[in-house]
């Protein structure tokens, strides 16, 4: 388990605990603001066709003027030979060894297949990537992709753009109780306090993208979001006094020992 | 030359390299990256990368994504 | 030159806390959902000793969460008792003149075959120190013998190599325990007086050579009394939640020895009394509560009575700890190996039925297994 001061993913390091997703925001400018807002060293970024006929929806030279460290997905990729080909054009565009594989055959729930998942990932480990899948919230599978070279692993909190929060937590501790690489929550935290709960239960750091996009106000909601990862962190750092369990004694369990 | 480009059919006259095609399209080769025929030409091979009548060229760069 | 304790076992960092540790440190362990290292240490302390029902009521809690309101039984079978090893705190030194003994094929047999009809599924097979008397090869054959009649075969032998534990494996094995007797090294040195055993480093190792010949568990212990019983339980505690990740297809079983004085012989530096005892075990119950928890006949009826689905849920019961003993019963030895719980198997279970327990002795079967 990662309990060191710093993020630590394929032998780099990060202070920030929040990485960023890229997608669904209205325009460049407010998801360069949120991303800054945030303190976010690792942001995702999708592939696409690039199109002539708008220039300026260039985001890599942004992206790279923050000097953050990009995260290219594989979100398209149907199955882990997809992936892997997104995987390589993504780190030959961005000359980053950083691959999210997101692989979700069905577009409604947007859920990621196990198996192609846990294909793509034991290539790309091959192949020299520090590898984030993001995968159901199964803890046999989180071991799995640890034993085949990823660099964390992310499971879900709930479905992608649902908010519905940490519906998997008991999955999550579980998978954080054996894994031996950070666990990364990621998709379907809608509020902060949310993300505190992740980082307070064990996690490494959280990935949020729709919370922040589709807010309000994004770049103060990033802000927010950076708070309260720090806040869960320093919480479980701190030693959290938990809820307590009343049990009522019928007859006393350790007269046996009285005497001895 | 006909060549597919990003899903559509385009006459290009003349040969010509890869690296020639980018600058001809006015794209900033920093700015993407290029498979032919579903092969990943590296940035560096792409002045080598001569294009022939039937290839299929996929010009990509990022966009947002979670 | 004695060994080094490996990083990944150390618990230096953590005695402070089993030192020092507040009545509020041991609540906050108790009711935590998920106690982390410094809960663990925080239950061995004298502050959880004077808490010491509401951690017997934790560990029972999460007994029956985890095992029902069961108690897994087995029994174990002394195959032999030539040793090569200079162990100081026991009476089958190889510098003891006793006459040895071990289990000729036939007598194997008849030995597995009573055992068999006293209702067991489940047995340990157990040598000392490797000598050509009982080597590999004799445990092999021993393994293929009792996995032709046992559901589960254990083993606990002398430490041995990757391949070696895998052709346990293949021959029908389960599970192999092995105590490090103390993680302490100076003490591990002091206690190992020549032979194989004295190598501290091999045999902190052999856990996870077992695991990585594909065992399917791998039991721990220390042998409470040789050290500081905190340093000893701390760095089992770690011992078991390293191999847990490294190994996490494969289970972990800890077990309780505990050293008893010989007559005329060794008398343990660190005494563990019952209380202690009973901390210690809570305390891994509560911290790892899917872990199988053991305890032996060595300990005494009532202890065994009072620790039975409180923190422990499994025993071994009826048990006979000279060679054999099983088809034709001998006396219990003196010292290390004497049993004090020696009831048979109904009056054992009809205790445990009182105490609203369900005798288990077999948990799987193998019928379908590779």
């Amino acid at each position: 388990m990662n309990d060191g001061l710093k993020l630590n993913l394929g032998g780099r390091e990060f202070d920030s605990r929040l990485i960023m997703g890229t997608g669904k925001f209205a325009s460049t400018e407010i998801m360069i603001d949120a991303i800054r807002a945030s303190g976010t060293q690792l942001v995702t970024v999708a592939l696409r066709r690039f199109n002539r006929e708008r220039p300026s929806d260039d985001l890599l030279g942004p992206l790279l003027k923050l000097g953050v460290t990009l995260v290219p997905n594989t979100s398209g990729a149907r199955n882990s030979s997809e992936a892997v080909r997104a995987a390589m054009l993504g780190r030959e565009l961005s000359g980053s060894p950083f691959v999210k594989v997101e692989i979700h055959p069905n577009p409604h729930h947007l859920m990621p297949d196990p198996i192609e998942t846990y294909e793509a990932c034991r290539e790309l480990a091959k192949h020299g990537f520090i590898v984030l899948p993001y995968m159901p919230a199964d803890p046999v599978l989180a071991k799995r992709l640890e034993d085949v070279g990823c660099a964390a692993v992310m499971p879900l909190g709930s479905a992608i753009g649902t908010g519905h929060g940490l519906s998997t937590a008991e999955m999550v501790r579980l998978i954080i109780a054996d894994s031996g690489i950070p666990v990364i929550v990621d998709a379907g935290l809608r509020a902060p306090s949310e993300a505190a709960a992740a980082m307070e239960m064990g996690c490494s750091a959280v990935l949020v993208n729709s919370a922040i996009a589709a807010a309000g106000h994004p770049a103060e909601m990033a802000a927010a979001f950076a708070m309260a990862v720090k806040t869960g962190l320093a919480a479980r750092r701190a030693g959290l006094m938990s809820r307590s369990d009343h049990a009522v004694a019928t007859s006393p369990l350790t007269s046996f020992l009285a005497g001895a | 030359m006909n060549i597919t480009i990003n899903g559509t059919l385009q006459d290009l006259g003349d040969a010509g390299t890869l690296g020639q095609l980018l600058k001809c399209l006015d794209i900033n080769p920093e700015r993407v990256a290029v498979m032919v025929n579903d092969r990943i030409i590296p940035r560096a091979e792409r002045d080598g990368s001569v294009l022939k009548e039937g290839d299929r060229v996929e010009i990509l760069t990022f966009m947002g994504g979670g | 030159m004695p060994g080094e304790i490996p990083a990944f076992l150390d618990p230096s960092q953590w005695l402070p806390v089993a030192l020092n540790a507040s009545p509020a440190d041991v609540r906050r362990a108790l009711n935590s959902s998920q106690p982390a290292e410094a809960d663990f240490a925080a239950l061995l302390s004298n502050s959880a000793g004077d808490l010491l029902e509401e951690l017997a009521l934790r560990a029972q809690e999460l007994t029956r969460r985890h095992f029902g309101r069961t108690l897994s039984l087995y029994i174990p079978l002394y195959l032999s008792d030539y040793c090569s090893g200079g162990c100081v705190y026991c009476g089958f030194a190889a510098d003891r003149k006793q006459t040895r003994h071990k289990l000729e094929p036939d007598e194997m047999v008849a030995e597995l075959d009573a055992i068999k009809a006293m209702g067991f599924s489940e047995v340990l097979l157990l040598t000392g120190e490797r000598t050509p008397h009982a080597d590999l090869d004799f445990l092999v054959r021993a393994v293929e013998t009792a996995a032709q009649r046992f559901a589960a075969v254990t083993v606990e032998a002398f430490p041995m190599q990757a391949e070696d534990y895998r052709r346990l494996a293949q021959a029908g094995a389960v599970g192999v325990t092995i105590y490090q007797e103390t993680y302490e090294p100076v003490q591990y040195e002091n206690m190992h007086r020549w032979g194989p055993k004295r190598d501290y480093a091999n045999r902190v190792e052999t856990p996870a050579r077992v695991l990585e010949g594909g065992m399917r568990t791998v039991g721990l212990g220390a042998l409470l009394g040789l050290s500081d019983p905190l340093f000893d339980s701390l760095s089992l505690y770690r011992h078991a939640m390293h191999l847990r990740r490294r190994f996490w297809q494969a289970g972990v079983s800890i077990s309780f020895p505990r050293v008893c004085a010989q007559e005329g012989g060794y008398n343990p530096p660190f005494p563990v009394d019952d209380s202690m005892l009973a901390r210690i075990i809570f305390a891994f119950r509560i911290c790892m509560p899917d872990v199988p928890l053991v305890l032996s006949t060595r300990e005494t009826p009532k202890f065994r009575d009072g620790m039975a689905g409180v923190g422990i849920n499994k025993m071994s019961i009826a048990s006979r700890t000279t060679v054999g003993g099983y088809k034709a019963p001998v006396e219990s030895p003196d010292g290390q190996f004497h049993v004090n719980d020696d009831r048979d198997v109904e009056s054992f279970c009809a205790m445990l039925k009182g105490k609203g327990l369900e005798p288990v002795f077999k948990n799987w079967d193998k019928v379908y297994r590779d």
